[in-house]
């Protein structure tokens, strides 16, 4: 878990610390308000639109993103074949990550003395229920989806092309993290007491819930084991999209922001317009001294 | 010929790496079926004896073949210390967060391919997927760039670097029309348009590569003279008295057409292409501006009538210095705005590319022409008779106007209230295809490349065309409305190629000449069906 804070962390600090790039967004930028976010269309289609204040819809932006997250509308629509792999194992992460916030909470209500049990009514017996639909249907939903995947990219001479070790290895990874996990819950751990347990010795530094009688399977090792791995392995490859995709989106995809004079965009652009450049080219005319600045301010020298 | 080339296929010595087939083609309709099972002219031998031509059946550079071992060390060199630079702050923070992004992020799931027109078109050609490029830039990264490279690319994927690959690849950046098709479908959000756009950079910005249309007779000769056309002022000032003679007759009246007026609302600023190509286009401006009262000006300085930016596609310096160029020439003339006229990458370049380029005093407010034109149309200045454009008429969405920058309505607005047979294409609006001039294709013509582009690049808006006048009979006069240059250039093209007008009645044209062909006092018609 530390390795993955770290890796998203520096992932995301990386992307603030970025320069200012030049504008690439594309249309529809879901963020526009009315019926432009729907058609595409943007405040460069008003007259005089640097007059007028920009309008913003941060409803428009979730009408699109939550479908987007939760359902993978864009795979659905433009890649179906795709869709039918690649839902049940996006679904299934989320599952697995409800369940792990599930037995999270669990745990807590544990720490104060709050037995999670089956019960009627209450939220403790809720969590209970909760935690084994959710967890069932990730592990089932994840462990169909990888296999799935990997089926596809073994068999489909467009994705096989293109697949190294590596895209191969991330997909058994995670088919034998989601596996094992099914297969423990299956013969060692109904409930998810076990598990419960286990992340309850997360959060107390190795303690155990009261009236918990520890029972060591080799299942249950390897899965604690995979869920570490995976955790910490996701945030280091191209997985990483999972959040990576709010910064492609909200950093390029539909950043529209327009330059106004005396803007703190403004400042950022001139700091960058003082960046010295070495390409290497004639007609650049870099030296290594000229800021990019008084390149771009400078009268051609050659005619090739 | 194999058709599943893996990346790492393209360093490998191979007389053509792909190559299309007569059949291979998707088919056209009648009544254009002689033209099935076409394919590209061969490349004459004596041309590309000492040349790069490896990758497929045509040619885009022209990258001189090394003379030795040493030479080819020099180049594979200068290619990786480009590469490295694309990934500097100092050197490329004008895309170096996008190239990340997409760089890091691809699921390689190709949902992008089916997306894009030059690969679906090209019959599905492995090398043309939006992904393939990517990967084989990607996997060089990774291997000569990044950190214990050379191990790690024995997972994450491996690929050799000799002339053959650096040659192909920068051969390769130039089949995609950088219409961001690709991107607009991608689920993650990766551009692979981008990457070709940054792999044309490394090879231009470093290595000093890139087509003689862009490079030498496009942005050099912008700089130095004035337009990508050759003409210097006199020239361009001549000619446009010349149209504006030319739309005296027209209107039975006196056009005025101003020029470096100080203090005007508006400078506008046009291809320079429409002065040689399509004259109409820039004396309809003229009518439409006298006739609702426009207080505007043409500039006669060098670079003042010529609104292109060919370093878009290809170089962000030579972007950055005609953009501040144009900017400084708004600046001199005090106008309160600058107007693009009919040009799609121009209006890219200048409003939106060029915003993060132009500071302080610079930074002139830059706006479509096509939002002005809605505007005077739809504020009534300009007394309009629709059924005066009693044709079918289609729309062509230029990419750099409808998907890169949203501008998708004042287009449609205009059309519905003068073109009462105004219909679109499908797709349309943001999903629409592109021209298959894009990045620069319209203009580039060096050895077979114009035949490849009519053949592929521009097949899918070519059967578009057909589509959105599927139900009218041939005989009937119709019009693709191309508000854009380059896209007019290519439709063009592809229109002559297939003997459309002859079989089909298919014209093409702009934006402001169907206005102008529905103001009711003008005399005589501006649009002609010969």
């Amino acid at each position: 878990m530390i390795v993955f804070v770290i890796a998203v962390i520096l992932r995301i600090y990386r992307q603030f610390t970025l320069p200012v790039h030049l504008r690439w967004e594309l249309y529809p930028v879901k963020h526009e308000a009315g019926k432009k976010a729907a058609y595409g269309g943007s405040y460069m289609e008003e007259s005089n639109w640097w007059e007028r204040k920009r309008k913003r819809s941060w409803i428009n932006e979730l009408r699109y993103m939550i479908p987007e997250i939760l359902f993978l509308r864009g795979v659905w629509e433009e890649n179906r074949r795709l869709w039918w792999v690649s839902f049940p194992f996006h679904f299934g992460l989320y599952m697995l990550m409800g369940t792990f916030l599930l037995l999270l909470l669990g745990a807590i209500l544990m720490r104060f003395g709050i037995p999670v049990s089956p019960g009627k009514g209450g939220i403790n017996s809720l969590i209970y229920y909760l935690t084994i639909i959710v967890g069932v249907i990730g592990m089932i939903s994840g462990s169909v989806g990888t296999a799935g995947l990997l089926s596809r990219r073994l068999t489909a001479p467009e994705l096989k092309h293109y697949s190294s070790f590596a895209d191969y290895f991330n997909l058994v990874f995670l088919f034998s993290f989601c596996g094992s996990a099914l297969l423990t819950w299956l013969f060692h751990d109904l409930s998810f007491d076990g598990a419960r347990a286990h992340v309850y010795g997360l959060l107390t530094f190795g303690g155990l819930p009261r009236g918990y009688i520890l029972d060591r399977s080799f299942l249950g090792g390897l899965t604690i084991v995979l869920t570490s791995l995976v955790v910490a392995y996701i945030p280091m490859t191209h997985m990483s999209h999972m959040f990576m995709k709010y910064f492609i989106y909200h950093f390029v995809r539909w950043e529209d922001e327009p330059n106004l004079r005396g803007s703190g965009l403004e400042a950022s652009i001139l700091q960058n317009l003082g960046f010295r450049p070495t390409w290497a080219a004639s007609h650049i005319g870099a030296d290594g001294k000229k800021t990019w600045g008084e390149i771009a301010s400078s009268k051609p020298k050659e005619l090739k | 010929m194999n058709k599943h080339i893996s990346p790492s296929g393209i360093s490998k010595p191979a007389k053509r790496l792909s190559q299309i087939e007569p059949g291979d083609l998707p088919p056209l309709p009648p009544p254009y079926e002689d033209f099935n099972n076409r394919t590209l002219s061969e490349l004459k031998e004596e041309k590309i004896a000492n040349i790069e031509a490896s990758l497929d059946d045509t040619v885009a550079i022209g990258i001189p073949k090394p003379k030795n071992n040493e030479e080819e060390e020099k180049y594979l060199q200068a290619f990786l210390s480009g590469l490295q630079k694309l990934f500097e702050k100092e050197n490329n923070w004008t895309f170096l967060q996008p190239l990340l992004l997409s760089m890091e992020h691809c699921a390689k799931c190709q949902t992008c391919s089916e997306a894009c027109p030059v690969f679906e078109m090209s019959g599905r050609q492995e090398i043309y997927r939006p992904a393939f490029r990517s990967e084989v830039l990607r996997r060089i990264y990774r291997k000569y760039i990044k950190p214990y490279g050379k191990i790690t690319s024995k997972f994450s994927g491996d690929i050799d670097l000799n002339w053959t690959t650096i040659s192909r690849l920068a051969e390769l950046a130039y089949r995609c029309t950088l219409c961001r098709r690709c991107a607009s479908v991608c689920p993650i959000g990766v551009d692979n348009a981008l990457i070709a756009h940054e792999v044309r950079k490394l090879f231009s910005q470093e290595m000093g590569i890139a087509p003689r249309e862009l490079h030498e007779k496009g942005t050099v000769q912008h700089l130095k003279i004035g337009s990508t056309t050759g003409m210097n002022p006199m020239a361009a000032k001549d000619s446009i008295d010349f149209i504006r003679e030319e739309m005296e007759e027209i209107t039975g009246t006196k056009v005025e057409v101003p020029w470096d007026k100080e203090g005007a609302e508006i400078l506008l600023l046009h291809n320079a292409g429409e002065v040689l190509s399509w004259p109409e286009n820039v004396g309809a401006f003229a009518i439409v501006f006298q006739a609702a009262g426009i207080s505007w000006t043409l500039s006669s300085e060098e670079l003042g009538y010529d609104v292109v930016n060919y370093g878009l596609w290809y170089d962000d310096v030579q972007l950055a210095k005609v953009a501040v160029r144009h900017a400084e020439i708004a600046k001199k003339l005090k106008v309160k705005k600058i107007i693009i006229g009919e040009c799609g990458h121009a209006h890219k370049a200048l409003i939106v590319i060029a915003d993060r380029v132009l500071t302080g005093d610079l930074n002139i407010p830059r706006e479509s022409a096509l939002v002005l034109l809605d505007e005077i149309v739809r504020g009534g200045k300009l007394k309009l008779d629709p059924s005066k454009n009693d044709f079918p008429v289609t729309l062509h969405d230029p990419c750099n106007i409808v998907r890169a920058m949203g501008i998708v309505e004042p287009q449609r607005r205009i059309l519905r209230k003068i073109a009462p047979k105004f219909r679109e294409m499908t797709p349309h609006g943001v999903d629409n295809y592109c021209c298959g001039g894009g990045s620069g294709f319209a203009i580039m013509s060096n050895y077979n490349f114009a035949e490849w582009r009519t053949l592929i690049s521009s097949r899918k808006k070519f059967l578009q065309i057909l589509e959105a006048f599927r139900d009218e009979p041939l005989e009937v006069p119709k019009y693709v409305c191309a508000p854009c240059s380059n896209c007019k250039g290519s439709i063009r093209d592809v229109l002559e190629y297939y003997h459309a007008r002859e079989r089909s009645h298919i014209y093409y044209g702009g934006l402001v000449e169907l206005i102008v062909n529905a103001m009711t006092d003008i005399k005589k018609a501006m649009i002609k069906f010969d």
